[in-house]
């Protein structure tokens, strides 16, 4: 276990600059427009149906309004928490492409610069090597970001407060506590849900960087075109991109959500979709799901793959 | 119970229709420094990665009692390689490879690759990418020197380094690393620089072993001399394997006759071991 945390860390410290290095910018950022709009127009932002009755309008103004009805005083705290993903939302803009290529160049770079010679000098098998190179994007990556997204939002939070605090508004209304732990909480299981469904395409990006001489990404994407090209032209059919696409967004229609009401009316309805859904009815049926289970075969097949071109990599 | 380190049987490798390791035989017993020595393209590396566990063959091969293409990572406690120079990963820290290696390798000592590199100028801090190829040379060699390993291979291991550097390297080698309960393979071309630590040595051309003897041996076998004026005929009699002249005299190199005889014929020398090479190689003294 001592080995594969220090294949993690290895594989963290060579790719700080998406891992670590973009979602502190990111997260940075998103709290520096929130700053700089707060101080800048923020005093000026006009709402639909919200008249403010001649007084100025302000941010402890805005939730004053919002808690004077019965519905209001229901929905602010998933109003707030949900205010908080939005605002805090930059800092994962970058997640997808780190985690693609991250896992490009994972078994790819280690050929090209000979540093594979210096890694299978040392008594770590192949095997783990590849599953390091895996889990640091698909599972890590992740989490770092969410700690980043996290951080982003209380600093996001704590400053509204003061904000709120010197407008002598409802400042306890910003820190829906529950709300905004649930929904941390609760992307964890997701995230790794999704991932799972993502799962053979991930491990398809994985095999080519462990495949490809040169030119990973026209590897990688290349013979994704051209089957669904052929498929176009000779069947007419787009099976395949439908494939992808599902396994892309996670299953979501094919099981996930398939059987709950998707169409929340309010945002306390939509935060409680969210965080609150029948986890353990969605998990059920995506595992009673054929695509699902396919996907991870050939996910399984592809890191096989990628492990037996490692033992021969030199 | 042999105290084989390598025993190879058969060992071929073919690339397509290239066959670019004929069946081999060797042992490598515990406790010698073996020199291997072909022209590029013989097979030495192929070998060597047949032996590391870094590719695919044909044939028997233990080492270690290990089978390498099977159990490479099991095989890496005992075995330490420098397969070629720059291969430590560019983007690490000197540290940070320190690191690493301490935590993945049970016989790595700290103490005493942090001794090595004390020695030298290399920055702990700096970044690999960072470093000339002489240090570069240098903290890899700190770090498999500080494994206390069975087998040691080095793979050309001072290629594009000074000669200063060169000596010093081999210096520490045989006085720090080497002892009895080590064994340590050697590919180089500088073949002067070495035969003086070889405790054996092996020929490889053509994906053959040509040649595998102890250095005592060999050089014993061997003998130069230069031919005083009017021996010349006699000289050929004996049949040397090779000719040449130097200083305005003909020179011949005999294999396997008594010193005796040919100090008669001229001044003789005992050969080295580039010119044994050479000479088995182009002569006929395989």
């Amino acid at each position: 276990m001592n080995t594969f945390a220090a294949l993690i860390k290895r594989e963290i410290l060579d790719g700080q600059n998406g891992y670590i290095r973009v979602p502190v910018i990111l997260a940075g950022l998103s709290v520096l427009f929130v700053i700089l709009s707060t101080i800048t127009v923020g005093a000026e932002l006009e709402f639909q149906d919200m008249a403010f009755d001649g007084e100025e309008p302000s941010l402890s103004r805005l939730l004053e309004r919002g808690l004077e009805s019965e519905d209001g005083q229901r929905e602010m705290p998933a109003v707030v928490a949900l205010s908080y993903w939005v605002m805090g939302g930059l800092a994962w803009v970058a997640l997808p492409f780190v985690v693609f290529f991250s896992l490009l160049g994972s078994l790819y770079e280690e050929r090209r610069d000979r540093s594979v010679l210096f890694w299978k000098s040392m008594p770590v098998p192949d095997w783990q090597e590849v599953v390091a190179k895996l889990v640091t994007p698909v599972v890590i990556a992740p989490m770092i970001f969410l700690g980043m997204a996290v951080a982003a939002q209380l600093v996001i939070a704590l400053f509204l407060s003061i904000v709120v605090l010197f407008q002598g508004g409802p400042m306890t209304e910003l820190w829906p506590l529950g709300f905004m732990l649930w929904g941390w909480i609760s992307f964890v299981p997701d995230y790794l849900m999704w991932s799972l469904w993502a799962l053979p395409l991930l491990a398809w990006v994985l095999f080519v960087s462990s495949y490809a001489s040169r030119l990973p990404f026209l590897w990688a994407v290349l013979p994704m075109a051209l089957v669904a090209a052929v498929e176009g032209i000779f069947l007419e059919t787009t099976n395949f991109l439908q494939w992808v696409g599902t396994h892309i967004g996670g299953g979501v229609l094919e099981a996930q959500f398939a059987h709950l009401d998707i169409d929340p009316d309010t945002p306390r309805e939509f935060y409680d979709l969210i965080i609150g859904a029948p986890r353990f009815d969605m998990i059920l049926n995506s595992f009673g799901n054929m695509q699902f289970w396919i996907g991870l075969v050939i996910a399984a097949g592809l890191v096989y793959g990628a492990i037996e071109m490692r033992k021969r990599a030199i | 119970m042999t105290d084989n380190v390598i025993e190879a049987k058969g060992l071929s490798k073919r690339y397509g229709d290239f066959v670019a390791l004929k069946s081999v035989d060797f042992n490598v017993p515990l406790g010698r420094i073996v020199g291997v020595v072909g022209p590029n393209g013989s097979g030495k590396t192929t070998m060597l990665n047949a032996v590391l566990g870094l590719s695919s063959y044909d044939g028997g091969l233990t080492v270690m009692g290990h089978d390498p293409s099977t159990e490479r990572d099991a095989l890496m406690q005992d075995v330490c390689f420098i397969a070629d120079v720059a291969t430590l990963p560019k983007w690490m820290k000197v540290v940070e490879v320190f690191d690493y290696v301490e935590a993945v390798h049970p016989r790595f000592d700290r103490a005493k690759a942090m001794d090595f590199l004390s020695r030298t100028n290399v920055p702990l801090d700096r970044k690999v990418r960072a470093l000339s190829k002489g240090m570069t040379v240098q903290v890899h060699l700190a770090v498999v020197m500080s494994i206390d390993a069975k087998l040691l291979v080095l793979d050309e291991p001072t290629l594009g380094l000074d000669i200063i550097f060169r000596k010093q390297f081999y210096q520490s080698l045989l006085e720090e690393y080497f002892d009895e309960e080590r064994t340590v393979i050697i590919t180089t071309h500088q073949v002067e620089e070495v035969e003086h630590i070889l405790s054996d040595v092996m020929f490889i051309r053509d994906g053959e072993i040509v040649l595998q003897a102890e250095m005592d041996d060999l050089t014993s076998q061997f003998t130069e001399v230069m031919v005083a004026p009017g021996n010349e005929e006699e000289a050929m009699k004996l049949g040397p394997i090779a000719k040449g002249t130097s200083f305005g005299k003909s020179t011949c190199v005999y294999k396997n006759i008594d010193r005796d005889t040919l100090a008669k014929l001229g001044e003789t020398r005992r050969l080295g071991l580039a010119d044994i090479f050479v000479a088995t190689m182009t002569g006929e003294g395989a």
